[in-house]
């Protein structure tokens, strides 16, 4: 199975689509002949929109790449990624770095924040460079929902890795992006602080109507989300609908069972 | 030898992040080098040509100097009768003499009235044809000089203003003026270094250049085989008694090597010195350098020392890296040298001094001179870096990234350089009050020393401050990206301030010098308004004395109320206290000239010191030797007849810049005592206007001295005009020797961006990914290089402007009483260094923008 493409394209809310993000038949090579390695095999690929989707898979089975190449991050071989109803794919530097500052959100593994700059600072940093004025209230409620409220004037360094995470879930909230794209937020967190950090994703998806995926290997963080995909060898070999964490478990065995058989 | 290895991967994988200080170390080397090899290879050629140009022994008459220069006070070398010739041919040893006459008192000119001299401050020469020129040079056209008609030139001068045979020339003495046809051209067969050369034949050389017939200014002797030059001068010199002076060729070529040495001692200490200031401010780029790599690899230090590495063998890796970064950038720099000095070479040729490349010395202590130089500062510049890196704890390994500096530090380096600052400025303070400026020099001096290094310490406390308040000014504009260029200035201090201390210095320099250049300017024009009577000053650039046709000459313009005259001589003086002074300078001059320039005196009129037999004195003079109206001088003028006794009739003020410390007497009363024929030709000229008749006075005055180019006709406006212009060419000559150090400091401040670059690429690449576009990305990084450049630029011009204005107290002393402050110089060179700044950001805000965003975020 290499495409995920199973969701309705109408009936979401709005006069938006119900998809936030596709990809078909993308294909990501790197190299050239017999070196030439195939990160993403045709992978066909829909996001539904206000949901909570987690890719998932082993190292190497290409969901970092799926992820980068979804936000603009990186660019594909051949095939096409749709953001709504733009096209990516093809984008100059200037245009796609436009599209990530108004209608993506990051929040990285580590390193999210600049040290230089306090939380609030950070947190607001994607519309001052737009030049945009932040929602206060929209900006307040992020920061009550993420606990942030005593924290907003402390540098990065005085934080906590969990609190850093969490000024990185609210620097992503912010802006009101289309999509929140997450590569392995918890991964550098002890389980309590990812707990959290994944609550927060949980309820801003709830509760705001965020869009998020997330690249994960943790089963558990996985159980978070609404949808979960499963990569390997640059395909979508498998999704699941209302994981959790032992069905996560399971399936991620099964697959090792069937790689080794076969 | 794991220490080596380390240390050698670690350099060869870092050979980007050295790059940089590389190049500081090569053109700092490469400065001193190319000074060795230029002023080496100038006296290479100065050798060459005096030991082509000698004759075994040269007789000169007893008033030459060392050298055999024949340039003298009254327009005409000392000379000797034909009869001495006789004399030494008749000497033992002697194979064959000849009488030589020539004259460097002289200048030549087109038939357009233009004058031939050089341009490049050599000599012009004019002189008899004769076998000794004969030998190192050959007629490549035309023949030699034979009767008045003619005249030979050679060949670089024929060359450099297209003469061809057959022009006419003329040759303006202090005897007249001759003019002839070129008959020949000959070419040197080593290399002249810049002189101007004429021949004539013997008879008219005498004439034209001594106005006498049958005498010589010297005798060529060239001494039979066999014979050592050293027997043959004790000969001759025993024929000819004690009248004369007799040098072997050994002894003349070492009096000019003497000469030229001690001219070009001065030049060579100079430059030296700009090379000095270059390496000091690349000594701040190498510890930037280090100090960053040292930071960057925290970790990996941590985990050496965990695994048993010890503080000096960590101090040690560290040192060994700065060596081959030493001996790399040196070995570089000492070819660069070479080049630079072939360079400079072919850029004096092209202001008129010829230098060969086939006489390029490069002497065996130039390479080592150069190397030790370059490899010891380096070690040195890296020693600090190397031993915060020995102080690294293994627990760094263990930890995310290098520990930030301690806050004591900051404490310590605070009140270190906030109490050598204060001693500077109490130095400086000390030297504006003083009252003797011997004394005050030493107080200025240590100021200037003490308050620069309190700078250098306090630098990075200062940035914080500064740094915030030019972010308020100039940064707010540009938004988040000005505010995060701020804040990136601001989180390494050190770094900062080492990196604006670079540039600091350079710029102190240009600023303190603009301050005393433009206040000399200010109190001489201040002063020529308030003093000088005079409408027109006549003299000659190139410091030639005014021939008595020409003093004629001016004397017949029209609508002129008089001509001053205007004489310059040394003489014995015995004052009152009883002391002799030898070889004093007084000046001797129309009664005119005490209304042509008002002095200001202290007592008497300085009218009066006109009178016959009397002088005057200025007020420290009088004061150091016991002189009061009416005290009595034995003034014995050189080569006067008897001493004259002359009276002290006006004491003048010492507070004065024209003419400061001249003594007056009239030339009458000079004459008295000095015969005619020996008399000095006068060194300036000062004619005024009839009322009214100024425009068409100085019209008249440039006409009647069009046949003199050697001189120049000035009003009080291009007087001033052309005192600008001096100092602005002296002071531009400084810039240009400081632009190395500041061209290091720009490098270092590209180092320092570029380490910072390198250093945040991860922050980068998230600020990338979250939207912020290569556009904003460049222009952050821009905007931190102008900050840290106008930081250093602040700092540089304040302290500068500082020390200018302590000279300017101090050399009020000396009559610089106008404090002026060049503004525009001063705006134009911070305005400067912001596009410094931007220029500095070019290349590492290009590659910041050509980041690759991923990887950027994948490094570790």
């Amino acid at each position: 199975m290499t495409s995920a493409v199973t969701i309705t394209r109408h009936g979401g809310t709005g006069g938006t689509t119900a998809v936030a993000a596709r990809a078909r038949q993308v294909v990501k090579a790197y190299g050239s002949g017999e070196t030439r390695v195939v990160a993403l095999d045709h992978v066909d690929v829909d996001i539904a929109r206000g949901q909570f989707t987690a890719i998932m898979g082993p190292s190497g089975s290409g969901k970092s790449t799926l992820m980068h190449c979804l936000a603009g991050l990186d660019s594909v071989t051949s095939g096409q990624i749709y953001l709504d109803e733009t096209e990516i794919t093809g984008l100059k530097d200037k245009k796609l770095t436009k599209l990530r500052r108004d209608r993506i959100g990051f929040i990285f593994q580590a390193f999210n924040l600049l040290p230089t700059l306090n939380a609030l600072e950070n947190i607001t940093l994607p519309m001052d460079i737009a030049g945009r004025k932040p929602d206060k209230a929209w900006l307040g409620r992020v920061v009550d929902t993420v606990g942030l409220a005593d924290r907003l004037k402390h540098r990065p360094t005085q934080l906590s890795g969990g609190q850093q995470q969490r000024v990185a879930v609210a620097r992503a909230l912010a802006a009101r992006p289309e999509i929140i794209f997450g590569d392995e937020p918890t991964g550098n967190l002890d389980s309590r602080a990812g707990a959290e950090v994944l609550g927060f994703l949980r309820r801003s998806v709830d509760e705001l109507g965020q869009t998020i995926v997330m690249v994960t290997h943790d089963p558990v963080a996985a159980s978070y989300a609404d949808r979960v995909l499963y990569l390997a060898d640059g395909r979508i070999v498998d999704e699941m609908y209302e994981p959790t964490a032992d069905t996560v478990l399971d399936r991620m065995k099964d697959f090792d069972a069937r790689g080794r058989t076969s | 030898m794991t220490v080596m290895k380390t240390s050698l991967r670690n350099f060869f994988a870092h050979k980007g992040r050295m790059a940089l200080s590389a190049v500081a170390v090569l053109l700092s080397v490469a400065f001193v080098c190319g000074t060795l090899v230029f002023t080496d290879t100038m006296s290479t050629t100065f050798d060459k040509l005096f030991a082509a140009t000698a004759s075994d022994v040269t007789v000169s008459a007893k008033g030459a100097s060392d050298t055999g220069e024949t340039q003298s006070d009254n327009g005409k070398p000392p000379t000797m009768p034909a009869s001495v010739l006789e004399e030494v041919r008749g000497a033992d040893g002697v194979k064959s003499a000849e009488g030589t006459v020539f004259s460097t008192s002289v200048t030549v000119v087109d038939g357009d009235k233009d004058s031939l001299s050089p341009t490049s401050g050599g000599p012009t020469i004019v002189g008899n044809w004769n076998a000794n020129d004969a030998r190192t040079m050959e007629i490549s056209s035309g023949q030699a000089p034979r009767g008045p008609e003619q005249v030979m030139v050679d060949a670089d001068t024929a060359e450099k203003h297209h003469l061809k045979l057959g022009d006419e020339i003329g040759v303006i003495t202090a005897v007249g003026t001759h003019r002839a046809k070129i008959s020949g051209i000959a070419e040197f067969q080593v290399t002249n270094p810049g002189a101007a050369i004429f021949y004539l034949d013997t008879k008219t050389a005498q004439e034209s250049l001594l106005g006498e017939k049958g005498v010589y200014t010297n005798v060529n002797v060239t001494a039979a085989s066999g014979l050592s030059d050293a027997q043959v001068k004790k000969n001759v010199t025993a024929a000819l008694g004690g009248g004369y002076q007799v040098q072997t060729a050994k002894e003349v070529a070492d009096a000019n090597a003497k000469d030229v040495g001690d001219f070009m001692g001065v030049m060579k200490y100079a430059m030296l010195g700009f090379a000095g200031i270059a390496f000091l401010v690349g000594i701040f780029l190498i510890i930037n350098t280090f100090s960053m790599l040292v930071a960057q690899r925290t970790r990996e230090i941590g985990l050496m020392r965990a695994i048993g590495s010890s503080r000096r063998q960590v101090n040690r890796s560290v040192l060994v890296e700065a060596l081959l970064l030493g001996v790399f950038g040196s070995v570089l720099g000492v070819g660069a040298g070479v080049g630079l000095a072939i360079g400079l070479m072919k850029l004096m040729s092209a202001t008129g001094m010829n230098l060969s490349t086939d006489d390029l010395t490069v002497a065996w202590t130039t390479p080592v001179v150069g190397l030790l130089l370059g490899i010891v500062v380096t070690v040195l510049a890296a020693y600090l870096p190397a031993r915060r890196a020995g102080k690294v704890s293994p627990m760094a390994a263990l930890r995310d990234s290098g520990a930030p500096a301690g806050a004591r530090s900051g404490v310590v380096r605070a009140v270190l350089g906030l109490a050598l600052t204060g001693a500077g400025g109490y130095g400086l303070y000390l030297a504006s009050q003083a009252d003797k400026a011997s004394e005050g020099s030493v107080w200025l001096g240590g100021g200037v020393v003490l308050s620069l290094i309190g700078f250098v310490v306090i630098g990075p406390v200062l940035a914080g401050a500064v740094v915030r308040v030019l972010g308020a000014v100039v940064l707010r504009i540009f938004g988040p990206v000005g505010r995060m260029a701020e804040r990136n200035a601001l989180r390494n201090p050190r770094r900062t301030g080492a990196t604006g201390a670079a540039l600091m210095i350079g710029l102190a320099l240009v600023a303190c010098l603009s301050v005393v250049g433009s206040s000399m300017v200010a109190s001489a024009t201040d002063q020529l308004d308030k003093t000088v009577g005079t409408d027109f000053i006549i003299q000659s650039d190139s410091g030639q004395l005014i021939t008595p046709q020409a003093v004629e000459a001016a004397k017949s313009a029209e609508d002129l109320t008089g001509v001053t005259e205007y004489k310059w001589t040394q003489a014995d003086f015995t004052t009152p206290d009883g002391k002799t002074l030898k070889d004093t300078a007084i000046t001797a001059a129309d009664p005119s000239y005490a209304t042509d320039l008002r002095t200001e005196t202290v007592a008497g009129d300085l009218k009066d010191a006109y009178k016959p037999d009397s002088m005057s004195v200025h007020e420290k003079f009088a004061k150091d030797h016991d002189i009061t109206l009416g005290s009595t001088i034995t003034v014995a003028f050189k080569d006067g007849r008897a001493p004259a006794r002359l009276t002290v009739r006006a004491i003048t003020s010492s507070d004065v810049v024209i003419d400061a410390g001249a003594m007056y007497t009239s030339i009458d009363t000079m004459a008295t005592y000095v015969p005619a024929e020996k008399m000095p030709l006068d060194m300036l000229l000062f004619a005024s206007a009839k009322d009214g008749q100024e425009a068409a006075a100085y019209t008249s005055l440039k006409a009647a001295l069009d046949d003199y180019p050697q001189y120049t006709v000035r009003d009080q406006t291009d007087y001033k005009e052309a005192l600008k212009d001096q100092i602005g060419q002296l002071l531009n000559m400084i810039y240009g020797l400081l632009a190395l150090a500041i061209i290091v400091a720009v490098l270092g401040v590209v180092n320092t961006l570029a380490l910072s670059v390198v250093e945040r690429t991860r922050e980068i690449g998230l600020m990338r990914a979250i939207g912020l576009s290569r556009r904003q990305l460049r222009r952050m990084i821009r905007l931190e290089s102008v900050v840290i450049a106008l930081f250093g630029a602040l700092l540089g011009l304040g302290l500068g402007m500082g020390w200018g204005a302590t000279a300017q107290q101090l050399l009020a002393l000396e009559g610089l009483k106008v404090l002026d402050i060049p503004w525009p110089t001063i705006t134009a060179v911070f305005l400067g260094s912001a596009f410094v700044g931007l220029f500095a950001a070019l290349v590492p805000a290009f590659r910041a923008g050509r980041m690759n965003v991923l990887n950027a975020i994948a490094t570790e």
